[in-house]
Protein backbone atom coordinates (compact mmCIF):
# COMPACT_ATOMS: atom_id res chain seq x y z
CA UNK A 1 0.00 0.00 0.00
CA UNK A 2 1.52 3.48 -1.02
CA UNK A 3 -0.01 5.11 2.37
CA UNK A 4 2.55 2.80 4.41
CA UNK A 5 5.30 3.21 1.70
CA UNK A 6 5.64 6.43 2.45
CA UNK A 7 5.12 6.11 5.90
CA UNK A 8 8.24 3.69 6.45
CA UNK A 9 10.15 5.95 4.20
CA UNK A 10 9.26 8.23 6.50
CA UNK A 11 10.22 6.39 9.44
CA UNK A 12 13.48 5.36 7.61
CA UNK A 13 14.32 8.90 7.38
CA UNK A 14 13.81 9.89 11.02
CA UNK A 15 16.23 7.00 11.68
CA UNK A 16 18.85 8.03 9.57
CA UNK A 17 18.76 11.97 10.14
CA UNK A 18 18.47 10.83 13.72
CA UNK A 19 15.34 12.52 14.44
CA UNK A 20 14.48 9.49 16.84
CA UNK A 21 16.90 10.45 19.11
CA UNK A 22 17.09 14.50 19.40
CA UNK A 23 13.81 15.41 18.94
CA UNK A 24 12.74 13.22 22.08
CA UNK A 25 16.02 14.44 23.98
CA UNK A 26 14.91 17.72 23.27
CA UNK A 27 10.90 17.23 24.65
CA UNK A 28 12.88 15.50 27.91
CA UNK A 29 14.62 18.72 28.30
CA UNK A 30 12.04 21.15 27.84
CA UNK A 31 9.52 19.07 30.17
CA UNK A 32 12.17 18.80 33.21
CA UNK A 33 13.89 21.89 32.98
CA UNK A 34 11.50 24.33 34.78
CA UNK A 35 10.62 21.95 37.23
CA UNK A 36 14.03 21.12 37.86
CA UNK A 37 14.75 24.96 38.39
CA UNK A 38 11.92 25.69 40.10
CA UNK A 39 12.78 23.42 42.70
CA UNK A 40 16.44 23.71 42.99
CA UNK A 41 16.73 27.43 42.15
CA UNK A 42 16.51 28.59 46.11
CA UNK A 43 18.79 25.72 46.80
CA UNK A 44 21.60 26.63 44.95
CA UNK A 45 21.53 30.23 45.27
CA UNK A 46 21.45 29.36 49.01
CA UNK A 47 24.72 26.71 48.28
CA UNK A 48 26.78 29.36 45.98
CA UNK A 49 24.70 32.32 46.15
CA UNK A 50 27.22 33.59 48.97
CA UNK A 51 23.91 34.98 50.90
CA UNK A 52 25.02 37.33 54.07
CA UNK A 53 24.74 34.84 57.18
CA UNK A 54 21.23 34.70 58.19
CA UNK A 55 19.32 35.48 55.43
CA UNK A 56 17.09 32.32 53.81
CA UNK A 57 14.89 32.22 50.85
CA UNK A 58 11.48 31.98 51.77
CA UNK A 59 9.88 31.10 47.90
CA UNK A 60 7.41 28.99 48.37
CA UNK A 61 7.16 25.52 46.03
CA UNK A 62 4.22 25.42 43.46
CA UNK A 63 1.68 22.94 44.06
CA UNK A 64 2.32 19.48 41.69
CA UNK A 65 -0.54 20.48 39.06
CA UNK A 66 0.97 23.77 38.68
CA UNK A 67 4.91 22.47 38.36
CA UNK A 68 3.68 19.64 35.74
CA UNK A 69 2.11 22.76 33.81
CA UNK A 70 5.32 24.46 33.64
CA UNK A 71 6.14 21.64 31.15
CA UNK A 72 3.28 22.75 28.60
CA UNK A 73 4.36 26.29 29.63
CA UNK A 74 7.38 25.43 27.72
CA UNK A 75 5.70 23.04 25.15
CA UNK A 76 4.14 26.02 24.01
CA UNK A 77 6.86 27.79 23.31
CA UNK A 78 10.05 26.51 22.47
CA UNK A 79 8.41 22.87 21.95
CA UNK A 80 5.51 24.92 19.22
CA UNK A 81 9.06 26.10 17.27
CA UNK A 82 10.53 22.54 17.74
CA UNK A 83 7.56 20.98 16.04
CA UNK A 84 7.27 24.04 13.70
CA UNK A 85 10.71 23.40 12.51
CA UNK A 86 11.07 19.60 11.99
CA UNK A 87 7.64 19.80 10.08
CA UNK A 88 8.35 23.03 7.42
CA UNK A 89 10.18 21.11 4.92
CA UNK A 90 8.29 17.79 4.73
CA UNK A 91 6.67 18.45 1.66
CA UNK A 92 8.32 22.09 0.38
CA UNK A 93 11.81 20.59 0.82
CA UNK A 94 11.01 17.89 -1.32
CA UNK A 95 9.25 20.35 -3.90
CA UNK A 96 12.40 22.55 -3.75
CA UNK A 97 14.64 19.82 -4.18
CA UNK A 98 13.27 18.38 -6.75
CA UNK A 99 12.98 14.83 -4.92
CA UNK A 100 8.97 15.11 -5.49
CA UNK A 101 9.23 15.34 -9.02
CA UNK A 102 10.73 11.56 -9.20
CA UNK A 103 7.71 10.86 -6.43
CA UNK A 104 4.76 12.68 -7.80
CA UNK A 105 5.32 11.24 -11.21
CA UNK A 106 4.31 7.89 -9.71
CA UNK A 107 0.43 7.01 -9.56
CA UNK A 108 0.41 8.37 -5.68
CA UNK A 109 -2.95 9.93 -4.49
CA UNK A 110 -2.58 13.57 -3.49
CA UNK A 111 -4.45 12.57 -0.33
CA UNK A 112 -2.38 9.57 0.36
CA UNK A 113 1.16 11.59 0.00
CA UNK A 114 -0.02 14.36 2.38
CA UNK A 115 -1.72 12.67 5.14
CA UNK A 116 1.36 10.10 5.43
CA UNK A 117 3.83 12.48 5.93
CA UNK A 118 0.95 14.29 8.80
CA UNK A 119 0.72 10.99 10.14
CA UNK A 120 4.50 9.83 9.92
CA UNK A 121 5.48 13.54 11.87
CA UNK A 122 2.76 13.12 14.36
CA UNK A 123 3.84 9.97 15.37
CA UNK A 124 7.81 11.26 15.72
CA UNK A 125 5.70 14.30 17.69
CA UNK A 126 3.55 12.61 20.08
CA UNK A 127 6.23 10.19 21.17
CA UNK A 128 8.89 12.95 21.80
CA UNK A 129 6.21 14.46 23.80
CA UNK A 130 4.59 11.74 25.75
CA UNK A 131 8.26 10.74 26.58
CA UNK A 132 8.85 14.29 27.76
CA UNK A 133 5.92 14.49 29.82
CA UNK A 134 6.62 10.72 31.28
CA UNK A 135 9.84 12.24 32.79
CA UNK A 136 8.24 15.48 34.00
CA UNK A 137 5.70 13.25 35.76
CA UNK A 138 8.33 11.71 37.18
CA UNK A 139 10.06 14.46 38.98
CA UNK A 140 7.18 16.66 40.03
CA UNK A 141 5.74 13.19 42.26
CA UNK A 142 9.45 12.73 43.15
CA UNK A 143 10.20 17.05 43.89
CA UNK A 144 6.47 18.50 44.78
CA UNK A 145 4.33 15.94 45.17
CA UNK A 146 2.07 12.89 43.71
CA UNK A 147 -0.38 13.71 40.57
CA UNK A 148 -2.29 10.77 39.38
CA UNK A 149 -1.22 8.54 36.58
CA UNK A 150 -5.12 8.59 34.95
CA UNK A 151 -4.90 12.80 35.38
CA UNK A 152 -0.91 12.84 33.90
CA UNK A 153 -2.98 10.86 31.14
CA UNK A 154 -5.69 13.33 30.12
CA UNK A 155 -3.55 16.07 30.41
CA UNK A 156 -1.41 14.20 27.74
CA UNK A 157 -4.05 13.40 25.42
CA UNK A 158 -6.09 16.93 25.55
CA UNK A 159 -2.50 18.49 25.56
CA UNK A 160 -1.40 16.49 22.49
CA UNK A 161 -3.98 17.87 20.38
CA UNK A 162 -2.41 21.50 20.41
CA UNK A 163 0.59 19.99 19.20
CA UNK A 164 -1.12 18.03 16.52
CA UNK A 165 -3.27 21.55 15.67
CA UNK A 166 0.58 23.25 15.03
CA UNK A 167 1.68 20.35 12.80
CA UNK A 168 -1.34 20.64 11.03
CA UNK A 169 -0.96 24.10 10.45
CA UNK A 170 2.41 23.43 9.62
CA UNK A 171 1.56 20.62 6.95
CA UNK A 172 -1.02 23.06 5.61
CA UNK A 173 1.45 25.71 4.69
CA UNK A 174 3.61 23.09 3.24
CA UNK A 175 1.29 23.01 0.27
CA UNK A 176 0.97 25.94 0.05
CA UNK A 177 4.08 27.51 -0.96
CA UNK A 178 7.72 25.47 -1.35
CA UNK A 179 10.41 27.16 0.76
CA UNK A 180 10.86 25.25 3.95
CA UNK A 181 11.43 28.61 5.63
CA UNK A 182 8.67 30.25 4.37
CA UNK A 183 6.35 27.86 5.43
CA UNK A 184 7.82 28.01 8.78
CA UNK A 185 7.45 31.82 8.92
CA UNK A 186 3.83 31.56 8.25
CA UNK A 187 3.02 29.00 10.51
CA UNK A 188 4.79 30.95 13.11
CA UNK A 189 2.89 33.66 12.35
CA UNK A 190 -0.08 32.08 12.07
CA UNK A 191 0.46 30.89 15.83
CA UNK A 192 1.06 34.59 16.87
CA UNK A 193 -1.72 35.97 15.18
CA UNK A 194 -3.43 33.58 17.48
CA UNK A 195 -2.41 33.71 20.29
CA UNK A 196 -2.81 38.10 19.80
CA UNK A 197 -6.47 37.15 19.12
CA UNK A 198 -7.00 35.48 22.45
CA UNK A 199 -5.64 37.91 24.38
CA UNK A 200 -7.99 40.64 22.93
CA UNK A 201 -11.51 38.39 22.49
CA UNK A 202 -10.74 35.90 25.49
CA UNK A 203 -13.45 36.89 27.52
CA UNK A 204 -15.71 36.41 24.24
CA UNK A 205 -13.83 33.58 22.22
CA UNK A 206 -13.80 31.02 25.10
CA UNK A 207 -13.55 28.10 23.04
CA UNK A 208 -10.69 29.21 21.40
CA UNK A 209 -8.38 26.71 20.61
CA UNK A 210 -5.27 28.80 23.15
CA UNK A 211 -7.42 28.64 25.58
CA UNK A 212 -6.63 24.48 26.04
CA UNK A 213 -3.75 24.91 28.43
CA UNK A 214 -5.50 26.90 30.77
CA UNK A 215 -8.70 24.57 30.79
CA UNK A 216 -6.11 21.72 31.17
CA UNK A 217 -5.22 23.33 34.40
CA UNK A 218 -8.62 24.02 35.94
CA UNK A 219 -9.21 19.93 34.97
CA UNK A 220 -5.97 19.59 37.43
CA UNK A 221 -7.14 21.78 40.09
CA UNK A 222 -10.80 20.33 39.80
CA UNK A 223 -10.20 17.05 38.89
CA UNK A 224 -12.96 17.04 36.59
CA UNK A 225 -12.88 17.55 33.03
CA UNK A 226 -14.54 20.67 32.77
CA UNK A 227 -17.60 21.32 29.33
CA UNK A 228 -15.38 23.91 28.13
CA UNK A 229 -12.08 21.84 27.78
CA UNK A 230 -14.09 19.40 26.13
CA UNK A 231 -15.99 22.01 23.60
CA UNK A 232 -12.10 23.53 22.90
CA UNK A 233 -10.98 20.18 22.23
CA UNK A 234 -13.88 19.35 19.83
CA UNK A 235 -13.09 22.74 18.29
CA UNK A 236 -9.14 21.65 17.56
CA UNK A 237 -9.91 18.18 15.62
CA UNK A 238 -12.60 20.59 14.09
CA UNK A 239 -9.93 23.18 13.06
CA UNK A 240 -7.57 19.79 12.14
CA UNK A 241 -9.77 18.18 9.84
CA UNK A 242 -10.33 21.12 8.26
CA UNK A 243 -7.06 22.11 7.51
CA UNK A 244 -6.25 18.64 6.18
CA UNK A 245 -9.14 18.78 3.58
CA UNK A 246 -7.63 22.53 2.74
CA UNK A 247 -4.11 21.06 2.24
CA UNK A 248 -5.22 18.27 -0.20
CA UNK A 249 -7.11 21.11 -2.61
CA UNK A 250 -4.30 23.47 -2.35
CA UNK A 251 -1.98 20.84 -2.72
CA UNK A 252 -4.06 19.72 -6.31
CA UNK A 253 -3.47 23.35 -7.59
CA UNK A 254 -0.35 23.20 -7.10
CA UNK A 255 2.34 22.20 -10.19
CA UNK A 256 5.01 19.90 -8.61
CA UNK A 257 7.75 21.53 -10.89
CA UNK A 258 8.55 25.22 -12.35
CA UNK B 1 -2.52 3.64 -34.35
CA UNK B 2 -1.21 6.26 -32.45
CA UNK B 3 -0.27 5.62 -28.60
CA UNK B 4 -0.81 9.15 -27.21
CA UNK B 5 -2.33 12.16 -29.08
CA UNK B 6 -1.88 15.38 -28.47
CA UNK B 7 -4.28 18.05 -29.14
CA UNK B 8 -3.41 21.75 -29.49
CA UNK B 9 -1.86 21.34 -26.03
CA UNK B 10 -0.46 25.02 -24.29
CA UNK B 11 0.85 26.25 -21.36
CA UNK B 12 1.28 29.93 -20.09
CA UNK B 13 3.25 30.81 -17.13
CA UNK B 14 2.56 34.30 -16.01
CA UNK B 15 1.37 35.69 -19.27
CA UNK B 16 4.74 34.01 -21.05
CA UNK B 17 3.11 31.10 -23.83
CA UNK B 18 5.93 28.34 -23.82
CA UNK B 19 4.14 25.50 -24.99
CA UNK B 20 1.68 27.51 -28.18
CA UNK B 21 -0.47 25.13 -29.27
CA UNK B 22 1.55 21.56 -29.58
CA UNK B 23 -0.79 18.44 -31.83
CA UNK B 24 1.09 15.47 -32.48
CA UNK B 25 0.53 11.52 -32.26
CA UNK B 26 3.19 9.37 -30.96
CA UNK B 27 3.23 5.51 -32.25
CA UNK B 28 3.64 2.68 -30.33
CA UNK B 29 7.46 1.16 -29.89
CA UNK B 30 8.96 4.04 -31.41
CA UNK B 31 11.79 5.59 -30.08
CA UNK B 32 11.11 9.82 -31.26
CA UNK B 33 13.15 12.78 -29.97
CA UNK B 34 12.17 15.88 -29.09
CA UNK B 35 14.82 18.18 -30.82
CA UNK B 36 14.85 21.81 -30.30
CA UNK B 37 17.07 24.53 -28.60
CA UNK B 38 17.07 25.60 -25.04
CA UNK B 39 14.23 27.17 -24.75
CA UNK B 40 11.46 25.98 -27.07
CA UNK B 41 9.48 24.20 -24.17
CA UNK B 42 10.58 20.82 -24.61
CA UNK B 43 10.48 20.15 -21.42
CA UNK B 44 7.61 21.99 -20.28
CA UNK B 45 6.22 19.73 -22.99
CA UNK B 46 7.52 16.39 -21.57
CA UNK B 47 6.37 17.32 -17.54
CA UNK B 48 2.64 18.61 -19.07
CA UNK B 49 2.85 14.91 -20.55
CA UNK B 50 4.23 13.95 -17.37
CA UNK B 51 1.21 15.31 -15.34
CA UNK B 52 3.76 17.73 -13.48
CA UNK B 53 2.24 20.60 -14.85
CA UNK B 54 -0.98 21.06 -15.65
CA UNK B 55 -2.04 22.35 -19.67
CA UNK B 56 -3.36 25.95 -19.77
CA UNK B 57 -5.68 24.58 -22.89
CA UNK B 58 -5.96 21.20 -24.65
CA UNK B 59 -5.73 17.81 -24.34
CA UNK B 60 -3.44 14.65 -23.78
CA UNK B 61 -5.15 11.31 -24.60
CA UNK B 62 -3.81 7.93 -24.15
CA UNK B 63 -5.05 5.26 -26.25
CA UNK B 64 -6.77 2.67 -24.57
CA UNK B 65 -7.15 4.60 -21.30
CA UNK B 66 -10.12 6.33 -19.34
CA UNK B 67 -9.32 9.48 -19.83
CA UNK B 68 -10.00 9.98 -15.64
CA UNK B 69 -7.54 6.82 -14.89
CA UNK B 70 -4.28 8.21 -13.23
CA UNK B 71 -2.18 8.33 -16.32
CA UNK B 72 0.78 8.15 -14.32
CA UNK B 73 0.86 4.46 -13.90
CA UNK B 74 1.57 4.20 -17.60
CA UNK B 75 4.27 6.72 -17.85
CA UNK B 76 8.31 6.71 -16.86
CA UNK B 77 9.71 10.02 -16.42
CA UNK B 78 13.35 11.30 -16.10
CA UNK B 79 13.67 15.15 -15.30
CA UNK B 80 16.83 16.27 -16.49
CA UNK B 81 18.73 16.50 -13.75
CA UNK B 82 17.37 13.87 -11.34
CA UNK B 83 17.18 14.35 -7.68
CA UNK B 84 16.91 11.19 -4.91
CA UNK B 85 16.54 11.76 -1.44
CA UNK B 86 20.38 11.17 -0.92
CA UNK B 87 20.10 9.36 2.24
CA UNK B 88 18.39 6.33 0.50
CA UNK B 89 20.82 3.81 -1.31
CA UNK B 90 20.11 3.71 -4.93
CA UNK B 91 18.79 -0.14 -4.48
CA UNK B 92 16.39 1.47 -1.44
CA UNK B 93 15.65 4.37 -3.93
CA UNK B 94 14.25 2.14 -6.51
CA UNK B 95 12.02 -0.21 -4.33
CA UNK B 96 10.29 3.12 -2.51
CA UNK B 97 9.18 4.55 -6.04
CA UNK B 98 8.73 1.16 -7.04
CA UNK B 99 6.11 0.21 -4.62
CA UNK B 100 4.69 3.84 -5.16
CA UNK B 101 4.24 2.51 -8.80
CA UNK B 102 2.14 0.03 -7.07
CA UNK B 103 4.65 -2.82 -7.55
CA UNK B 104 4.55 -5.52 -3.87
CA UNK B 105 7.40 -5.07 -1.92
CA UNK B 106 9.00 -8.23 -3.24
CA UNK B 107 8.13 -7.61 -6.86
CA UNK B 108 9.85 -3.73 -6.49
CA UNK B 109 13.07 -5.35 -5.01
CA UNK B 110 13.68 -8.42 -8.07
CA UNK B 111 12.74 -5.25 -10.32
CA UNK B 112 15.24 -2.96 -9.27
CA UNK B 113 17.75 -5.59 -9.12
CA UNK B 114 16.93 -6.61 -12.52
CA UNK B 115 17.53 -2.84 -13.48
CA UNK B 116 20.22 -1.94 -11.34
CA UNK B 117 22.25 -4.72 -13.76
CA UNK B 118 21.13 -3.65 -16.66
CA UNK B 119 21.99 0.09 -16.29
CA UNK B 120 24.80 -0.81 -14.85
CA UNK B 121 24.98 0.05 -11.01
CA UNK B 122 24.44 -2.78 -9.77
CA UNK B 123 27.84 -2.59 -7.48
CA UNK B 124 26.66 0.68 -6.27
CA UNK B 125 23.16 -0.54 -5.08
CA UNK B 126 23.90 -0.22 -1.62
CA UNK B 127 25.93 3.17 -1.56
CA UNK B 128 24.03 6.31 -0.46
CA UNK B 129 23.10 8.00 -4.26
CA UNK B 130 24.33 11.39 -2.60
CA UNK B 131 27.67 9.53 -3.21
CA UNK B 132 26.95 9.07 -6.77
CA UNK B 133 28.39 10.23 -10.11
CA UNK B 134 26.33 12.75 -12.34
CA UNK B 135 26.53 9.49 -14.79
CA UNK B 136 25.31 7.15 -12.26
CA UNK B 137 22.77 9.33 -11.26
CA UNK B 138 21.49 9.60 -14.84
CA UNK B 139 21.55 5.78 -14.92
CA UNK B 140 19.50 5.38 -11.64
CA UNK B 141 17.12 8.20 -13.20
CA UNK B 142 16.45 5.97 -16.04
CA UNK B 143 15.93 2.63 -14.08
CA UNK B 144 13.42 4.16 -11.62
CA UNK B 145 11.29 5.50 -14.60
CA UNK B 146 11.34 2.02 -15.63
CA UNK B 147 10.40 -0.01 -12.23
CA UNK B 148 6.85 -0.14 -13.04
CA UNK B 149 7.14 -1.24 -17.04
CA UNK B 150 5.56 1.54 -18.12
CA UNK B 151 4.40 1.51 -21.75
CA UNK B 152 5.96 4.79 -22.60
CA UNK B 153 9.13 6.63 -20.68
CA UNK B 154 10.13 10.21 -21.53
CA UNK B 155 13.43 11.54 -20.57
CA UNK B 156 14.38 14.94 -20.73
CA UNK B 157 18.07 15.54 -22.08
CA UNK B 158 19.11 12.32 -21.13
CA UNK B 159 22.63 12.83 -21.92
CA UNK B 160 23.37 15.94 -22.64
CA UNK B 161 25.13 16.95 -19.40
CA UNK B 162 27.47 13.85 -19.58
CA UNK B 163 30.64 13.46 -20.03
CA UNK B 164 31.37 11.44 -23.83
CA UNK B 165 31.75 8.21 -21.96
CA UNK B 166 29.15 8.72 -19.63
CA UNK B 167 26.86 9.64 -22.76
CA UNK B 168 27.97 6.63 -24.84
CA UNK B 169 27.06 4.49 -22.24
CA UNK B 170 23.11 5.93 -22.17
CA UNK B 171 22.81 6.01 -25.50
CA UNK B 172 23.46 2.75 -26.35
CA UNK B 173 21.16 1.99 -23.31
CA UNK B 174 18.07 3.65 -24.83
CA UNK B 175 19.06 1.19 -27.92
CA UNK B 176 18.41 -1.36 -25.76
CA UNK B 177 15.55 -0.09 -24.33
CA UNK B 178 13.63 0.54 -27.49
CA UNK B 179 12.96 -2.80 -28.11
CA UNK B 180 10.72 -2.85 -25.04
CA UNK B 181 9.26 0.83 -24.58
CA UNK B 182 8.13 3.78 -26.62
CA UNK B 183 10.52 6.54 -25.61
CA UNK B 184 9.90 10.37 -25.98
CA UNK B 185 12.91 12.26 -25.42
CA UNK B 186 14.36 15.67 -25.47
CA UNK B 187 17.38 17.20 -26.45
CA UNK B 188 19.21 20.04 -28.47
CA UNK B 189 21.40 18.01 -30.32
CA UNK B 190 21.13 16.37 -33.78
CA UNK B 191 23.59 14.03 -33.98
CA UNK B 192 21.91 12.44 -30.66
CA UNK B 193 18.83 12.40 -32.26
CA UNK B 194 19.71 10.94 -35.43
CA UNK B 195 21.58 8.00 -33.88
CA UNK B 196 18.94 7.12 -31.80
CA UNK B 197 15.45 7.66 -32.75
CA UNK B 198 13.04 6.89 -35.61
CA UNK B 199 10.87 9.85 -34.95
CA UNK B 200 11.43 13.77 -35.04
CA UNK B 201 9.48 16.36 -33.68
CA UNK B 202 10.97 19.91 -34.20
CA UNK B 203 10.57 21.80 -31.48
CA UNK B 204 11.13 26.20 -31.91
CA UNK B 205 9.69 28.74 -29.52
CA UNK B 206 6.89 26.34 -28.29
CA UNK B 207 5.68 24.81 -31.42
CA UNK B 208 6.35 21.69 -33.39
CA UNK B 209 7.33 23.43 -36.62
CA UNK B 210 8.06 19.87 -38.44
CA UNK B 211 7.55 16.19 -37.42
CA UNK B 212 8.16 12.87 -39.11
CA UNK B 213 10.74 10.11 -39.27
CA UNK B 214 14.44 11.03 -40.02
CA UNK B 215 14.50 9.19 -43.50
CA UNK B 216 11.06 11.63 -44.67
CA UNK B 217 12.95 14.83 -42.97
CA UNK B 218 15.90 14.01 -44.83
CA UNK B 219 14.01 12.75 -48.14
CA UNK B 220 12.28 16.40 -47.79
CA UNK B 221 15.02 18.86 -46.69
CA UNK B 222 17.86 17.08 -48.36
CA UNK B 223 20.03 19.06 -50.62
CA UNK B 224 23.12 17.53 -52.07
CA UNK B 225 26.43 18.94 -50.30
CA UNK B 226 29.54 18.95 -52.44
CA UNK B 227 33.14 18.68 -51.03
CA UNK B 228 35.80 19.57 -53.07
CA UNK B 229 39.18 19.37 -52.41
CA UNK B 230 41.52 21.86 -54.51
CA UNK B 231 45.24 21.16 -54.99
CA UNK B 232 46.17 24.43 -54.67
CA UNK B 233 44.98 27.37 -51.67
CA UNK B 234 40.92 26.82 -52.19
CA UNK B 235 39.99 30.31 -50.93
CA UNK B 236 40.47 31.74 -54.57
CA UNK B 237 37.41 29.14 -55.77
CA UNK B 238 34.86 30.03 -53.40
CA UNK B 239 33.42 32.47 -55.18
CA UNK B 240 33.69 30.77 -58.42
CA UNK B 241 31.53 27.98 -56.41
CA UNK B 242 29.07 30.77 -55.07
CA UNK B 243 28.34 31.57 -58.28
CA UNK B 244 27.28 28.46 -60.11
CA UNK B 245 23.59 27.88 -60.50
CA UNK B 246 21.94 26.23 -57.59
CA UNK B 247 24.52 26.61 -54.45
CA UNK B 248 23.28 28.01 -51.99
CA UNK B 249 26.07 28.68 -49.78
CA UNK B 250 29.76 28.37 -50.33
CA UNK B 251 32.22 28.03 -47.54
CA UNK B 252 35.78 26.83 -46.02
CA UNK B 253 34.95 22.70 -45.22
CA UNK B 254 36.12 21.61 -41.86
CA UNK B 255 38.95 19.62 -43.66
CA UNK B 256 41.35 22.27 -44.46
CA UNK B 257 42.49 25.35 -46.50
CA UNK B 258 42.77 23.82 -49.47
CA UNK B 259 38.45 22.57 -49.67
CA UNK B 260 35.67 23.49 -49.98
CA UNK B 261 32.03 22.62 -48.68
CA UNK B 262 28.71 23.75 -50.36
CA UNK B 263 25.58 22.96 -49.03
CA UNK B 264 22.09 24.40 -48.25
CA UNK B 265 20.45 24.84 -44.55
CA UNK B 266 17.53 23.46 -43.41
CA UNK B 267 14.88 26.38 -43.83
CA UNK B 268 12.60 28.14 -41.09
CA UNK B 269 12.94 28.44 -37.92
CA UNK B 270 15.29 25.63 -37.84
CA UNK B 271 18.73 27.16 -39.20
CA UNK B 272 20.41 25.71 -36.12
CA UNK B 273 20.81 22.28 -37.49
CA UNK B 274 22.94 22.01 -40.05
CA UNK B 275 21.80 18.42 -41.98
CA UNK B 276 24.85 16.82 -43.96
CA UNK B 277 24.26 14.39 -45.97
CA UNK B 278 26.55 12.80 -48.11
CA UNK C 1 21.81 21.64 50.84
CA UNK C 2 25.40 20.80 49.22
CA UNK C 3 26.26 20.17 45.56
CA UNK C 4 26.51 16.76 45.79
CA UNK C 5 22.82 16.42 46.25
CA UNK C 6 21.54 18.58 43.78
CA UNK C 7 24.09 16.55 41.44
CA UNK C 8 22.26 13.44 41.00
CA UNK C 9 18.83 14.77 40.24
CA UNK C 10 20.46 17.09 37.92
CA UNK C 11 22.57 14.50 36.49
CA UNK C 12 20.24 13.32 33.83
CA UNK C 13 19.37 16.68 32.13
CA UNK C 14 22.82 17.13 31.80
CA UNK C 15 23.20 13.65 30.65
CA UNK C 16 20.81 14.27 27.90
CA UNK C 17 22.16 17.67 26.93
CA UNK C 18 25.41 15.60 26.58
CA UNK C 19 23.99 12.94 24.33
CA UNK C 20 22.61 15.48 22.54
CA UNK C 21 25.77 17.03 21.77
CA UNK C 22 27.41 13.81 20.52
CA UNK C 23 24.57 13.46 18.21
CA UNK C 24 25.01 16.39 16.89
CA UNK C 25 28.87 15.82 16.03
CA UNK C 26 28.50 12.72 14.63
CA UNK C 27 25.78 13.60 12.19
CA UNK C 28 28.34 16.77 11.37
CA UNK C 29 31.16 14.36 10.81
CA UNK C 30 28.72 12.35 7.99
CA UNK C 31 27.31 14.66 7.06
CA UNK C 32 28.39 16.33 3.35
CA UNK C 33 27.18 19.69 3.13
CA UNK C 34 26.66 22.15 5.61
CA UNK C 35 24.29 25.56 5.34
CA UNK C 36 27.22 27.41 5.79
CA UNK C 37 30.88 26.39 6.68
CA UNK C 38 31.18 23.35 7.91
CA UNK C 39 33.75 24.29 11.01
CA UNK C 40 31.23 27.10 11.96
CA UNK C 41 28.94 24.35 12.85
CA UNK C 42 31.06 22.36 14.55
CA UNK C 43 31.75 25.48 17.23
CA UNK C 44 28.00 25.83 17.38
CA UNK C 45 27.40 22.54 18.04
CA UNK C 46 29.95 22.53 20.89
CA UNK C 47 29.18 26.36 22.18
CA UNK C 48 25.68 26.88 22.57
CA UNK C 49 24.11 24.24 24.52
CA UNK C 50 21.20 22.76 23.57
CA UNK C 51 20.60 25.25 21.01
CA UNK C 52 23.58 24.35 18.94
CA UNK C 53 22.85 21.03 18.23
CA UNK C 54 18.70 21.55 17.22
CA UNK C 55 20.21 24.72 15.06
CA UNK C 56 22.63 22.16 13.46
CA UNK C 57 19.80 19.58 12.83
CA UNK C 58 17.28 21.68 11.29
CA UNK C 59 18.82 24.54 9.61
CA UNK C 60 22.81 23.23 9.28
CA UNK C 61 22.33 19.98 7.52
CA UNK C 62 21.46 20.35 3.94
CA UNK C 63 19.15 17.80 3.43
CA UNK C 64 17.32 15.86 0.90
Amino acid sequence: MQWTTIFKKEMLEYARNYSWIWVPIVFIILAIMDPLTTYYLPKILDTVGGLPEGATFDIPQPPPAQALYMSLSEFSMFGVVIVVLITMGTIAGERQSGVAELVLVKPVGYFTYISSKWAAKLLLIWSSYIVGMLASWYYVNLLFGEIAFTTVVQVILFYGLWLTLVTTITIFFNTLVKTPLLVGFLSIAVMIAMSVVNSVFSHRLIWFPNNLSSYILQMMDTGTIPTDLWATALIIIGLIVVLLVAALFTFRTREMAN
Amino acid sequence: MAMINVEKLKKQFDDKDVVKGLSFSLAPGKCVALLGPNGAGKTTTLRLLSGLLKPSSGSIQFEGINQTADIRAHIGYLPQYPIFHEWMTGKEFLVYVGQLAKLSKTEASERADQLLEKVGIAEAKHRRTGKYSGGMKQRLGIAQAMIHKPALIMLDEPVSSLDPIGRREVLTLMEELKQDTTILFSTHILSDAEEISDDLLLMHQGQIVESGSIRELQNKYQTDKIHVAFQVKADTYLDKLQALPSITEAGRGRTGRNSVTSRRYWPGPCTNYAVSCG
Amino acid sequence: MEIAEVLPILAPLFLLEAILAIVAIISWFKTDETNGPKWMWLLIILLISIIGPILFFVIGRRQR
